[in-house]
């Protein structure tokens, strides 16, 4: 080792940080420290200073580079302001490479924390955002709710007045659930026959679950066409909504599709489906979606993945109301007709009697001096009470015709005068018997007494007069003139004067008779008419008469057979013999004294006397 | 195994007839003309699993304005089909893979010169496919007469997609 040392030259710009080391300037002070690590080197040199500032040199010949880089770093985290500069920079890409499960992990809670503290902030932000989101579904949501409203009122309207809506009436009430719930039970009648999953963006069907006994085409064209067609639709009518085709309807099959992110469910159903089956195939979905996310997502054709996702749609085409076909309920409706037809017929029957019944009433109410206080039909029998003017018709001879038996007629009526006009009328001529030249008549609601009566009659009728006002009812009697008599008067002597002569010991009266006989038949016949008009009857006594001889027994005999001699002749001359009495005097009545030996021919007759009644 | 696959092809270059003899149908060729899409499928066996490629049959029009590429989303693979008798429609089944590709990403398919049996109004030189063929593609020269390398075709693609 030498001692003889050259003059060290300090490495100044040699470690430069963007280079290698320098490796010549590391050698030279290398050997310099090698030197100076001499013992006997270092005992010449006791001034040598305890801190070697080669070391320094030493130390940025070696690290210089990562101490910079640790400077520059540790003043980065130093500044905070810098240090998010820089976090800033690459938040973006290291997010988008870290693993999405651990980001999503890590960030969930602070992205939880960070939306609350939103809301509780403004919750208006939150709405505008997730209003484009929501609005869609609660429109659908309210859409879904009316229809349903709608189809269980359809439901309920169409089935109310049928034998099935009775039926199914008494279920609500039985079972405790509401009628329109029980309705669209039975008249919802479907069947979920295919389900199908597809891809939502290749169309690809991922599975396929068919009901028991239905078929269709190969389900994987179909998916995929049913994906082409939504997709005409959206391109044809520039449709932006990310939804799908809602419903399709041929005939009796509905399709049914539910939108997911990444699958898209499609249900095909024949019949009449609710639209609570909307929510359920929706639910579906939903599950699918939960459960197997990452597969579907990534979804390639390929779906072994999807295991046990078939088991899912299973639950969707189990859905059916079915038709209880039990068969046509004979036996039932045979004890309802056996039920039925007999209470038809007495309702009938009991309609029929009803309606005769009141047919009867209405009859009697509308007759003059009838009044119906009450009438009411009970357990088949019919009562009816009221008042009734005896000169009124019947009641009972008005229940011919009507076809009411009248032994289930009770009937309880109490009399009454009617002071209607034509019953006051019925009333006065029966009490008053007014001759035949008196007309009683009704004039405008007044009761009018009109002609030629006699004096006594017309004194009875002004009487009647007087007692009707004061039941202010009218009779005119002003009209009635007194009947003149005065020639029935002079035909009445006339008559009175006749004598029928006889011989002696005759009953029957010589020819010279005749002419007497004929002109009395004409008198009596005449004075009959007469007194007839005038409201009277005449009654003509015929007296037979005998003379003294004789014996007196005789005599009463003979005097009688007279009598009726000369009824029998003016009978015989047209005279009704009602009118002709005959009585026989004998001997007790002579006209003229005789000596009962000799006679007198002015005895021997029949004479006349008239009667008015 | 199932798979999404686009035909496209310009108007009239026999894509409906070139899959009509080889594919199960159900839907009548008016689905093309009505709803502008019709749906087949075609079983491909491969060595270890059956594919099926569920073929969206685009309705062909020589306006590209009109293509409804919203139907090819989610597909993984396209037959492109051209006319080998009218040179034409092989740009117009080039362009619409780029309008494809420009909505969706690149994505395997196999390109088909149809109407094979017509020799002698053939239109594409071998030149021309020769080229393409050194870009790597797939390419078939397929009759729907004969149904040369229909087959062919649908399996090759099916082995594309599920690689």
């Amino acid at each position: 080792m030498t001692s003889s040392l050259d003059p060290i030259r300090l490495p100044q710009s040699a470690a430069s940080i963007d280079t290698e080391i320098d490796r010549a300037a590391l050698a030279l002070l290398l050997v310099e420290i090698a030197r100076n690590v001499d013992p006997e080197h270092h005992a010449r040199f006791d001034d040598v200073p305890a801190s070697d500032h080669r070391m320094e040199t030493l130390r940025q010949l070696l690290v210089g580079r990562e101490i910079s880089e640790l400077s520059r770093v540790t003043h980065l985290l130093g500044e905070a302001e810098q240090f998010a500069d820089a976090v800033g920079g690459v938040l973006p890409s290291a997010t988008a490479r870290a693993p999405h499960v651990q980001l999503g992990e890590a960030l969930a809670p602070a992205v939880e924390r960070a939306v609350q503290r939103s809301i509780q902030k403004s919750p208006g932000t939150l709405t505008d955002i997730l209003y484009p989101v929501f609005l869609p579904a609660i429109r659908k949501s309210i859409g879904e709710k009316i229809d349903q409203t709608f189809q269980s009122l359809n439901e309920t309207l169409r089935h109310i007045f049928t034998w099935h809506g009775l039926k199914w009436r008494f279920e609500s009430w039985r079972t405790g659930a509401s009628f329109s719930e029980v309705v669209l039970k039975h008249s919802l009648v479907y069947r979920v026959e295919h389900v199908f999953l597809i891809n939502r963006k290749s169309g690809l069907l991922i599975a396929h679950v068919t009901a028991d006994n239905a078929t269709s085409e190969d389900p994987q064209l179909i998916s995929s066409m049913l994906s082409a067609i939504q997709d005409f639709v959206k391109d044809s009518f520039h449709e932006k909504e990310q939804s799908g085709l809602d419903t399709i309807r041929f005939g009796e099959l509905r399709l049914w599709s539910e939108v997911g992110p990444f699958a898209t469910l499609v249900a095909v159903i024949r019949g009449n489906p609710p639209e609570e089956l909307h929510e359920i195939v929706r639910d579906v979905l939903l599950r699918i979606h939960d459960e197997y996310a990452l597969a579907l997502e990534q979804f390639d054709g390929d779906n072994s993945q999807l295991v046990g996702i078939e088991t899912r749609l299973q639950t969707c085409v189990d859905m059916k109301q079915e038709d209880s076909q039990q068969g046509f309920p004979w036996l039932v409706v045979a004890a309802v007709l056996l039920v039925s037809i007999p209470a038809a017929v007495w309702l009938f029957l009991s309609w029929q009697s009803g309606q005769r019944w009141q047919a009867y009433v209405s009859r009697l109410e509308a007759q003059a001096g009838i009044i119906v206080a009450e009438q009411k039909v009970y357990g088949g029998q019919f009562y009816i009470s009221g008042l009734r003017d005896p000169l009124a018709t019947d009641p009972q001879s008005l229940l011919s015709g009507t076809q009411v038996d009248p032994a289930q007629v009770h009937s309880q009526w109490q009399f009454y005068q009617s002071l209607e006009p034509e019953f006051v009328l019925k009333r006065l001529t029966a009490s008053l018997a007014p001759p035949e030249s008196v007309l009683l008549s009704i004039v405008q609601g007044r009761l009018v007494a009109e002609g030629e009566a006699p004096a006594n009659w017309i004194n009875r009728a002004r009487a009647a007069a007087e007692q009707l006002s004061a039941d202010g009812v009218v009779l005119d009697v002003s009209q009635l003139r007194e009947l003149n008599l005065a020639e029935l008067n002079y035909l009445r002597e006339a008559i009175q004067a006749t004598d029928i002569f006889f011989y002696s010991g005759k009953a029957v009266p010589g020819p010279e008779q005749t002419p007497v006989l004929d002109r009395l038949a004409d008198q009596i016949k005449e004075f009959a008419q007469k007194a007839r008009k005038s409201g009277a009857t005449a009654r003509f006594m015929l007296t037979g008469h005998a003379d003294a001889t004789g014996r007196e027994t005789a005599n009463v005999s003979i005097s009688a057979s007279r009598a009726e001699t000369v009824r029998a002749l003016l009978n015989k001359r047209g005279v009704a013999p009602e009118l002709l009495v005959v009585r026989g005097a004998g001997t007790f009545e002579p006209v003229v004294p005789e000596n009962s030996r000799t006679g007198s021919s002015t005895n021997r007759r029949v004479s006349i006397t008239i009667s008015l009644e | 195994m199932q798979k999404k696959i686009c035909m496209l092809g310009g108007f009239s270059v026999g894509k409906t007839s070139l899959v009509r003899r080889f594919v199960q149908s159900i839907f009548s060729d008016t689905y093309l003309t009505t709803v502008g899409v019709k749906i087949d499928k075609k079983s491909v066996a491969l060595p270890n699993r059956t594919v099926d490629l569920i073929l969206w049959d685009l309705a062909g029009e020589d306006d590209i304005g009109s293509f409804r590429v919203s139907n090819v989303r989610g597909a993984t693979g396209l037959v492109l089909v051209a006319d080998g008798t009218r040179a034409a429609t092989l740009a117009v089944a080039l362009t619409l893979r780029e309008r494809v590709e420009a909505e969706f990403g690149a994505m395997p398919f196999v390109l088909l010169f149809n109407k094979s049996d017509l020799r002698d109004r053939w239109a594409i030189s071998d030149r021309e496919i020769d080229e393409f063929r050194q870009l790597g593609w797939q390419i078939y020269l397929t009759s729907a007469l004969s149904g040369e390398h229909v087959d062919d075709a649908f399996h090759q693609l099916a082995s594309m997609v599920t690689a």
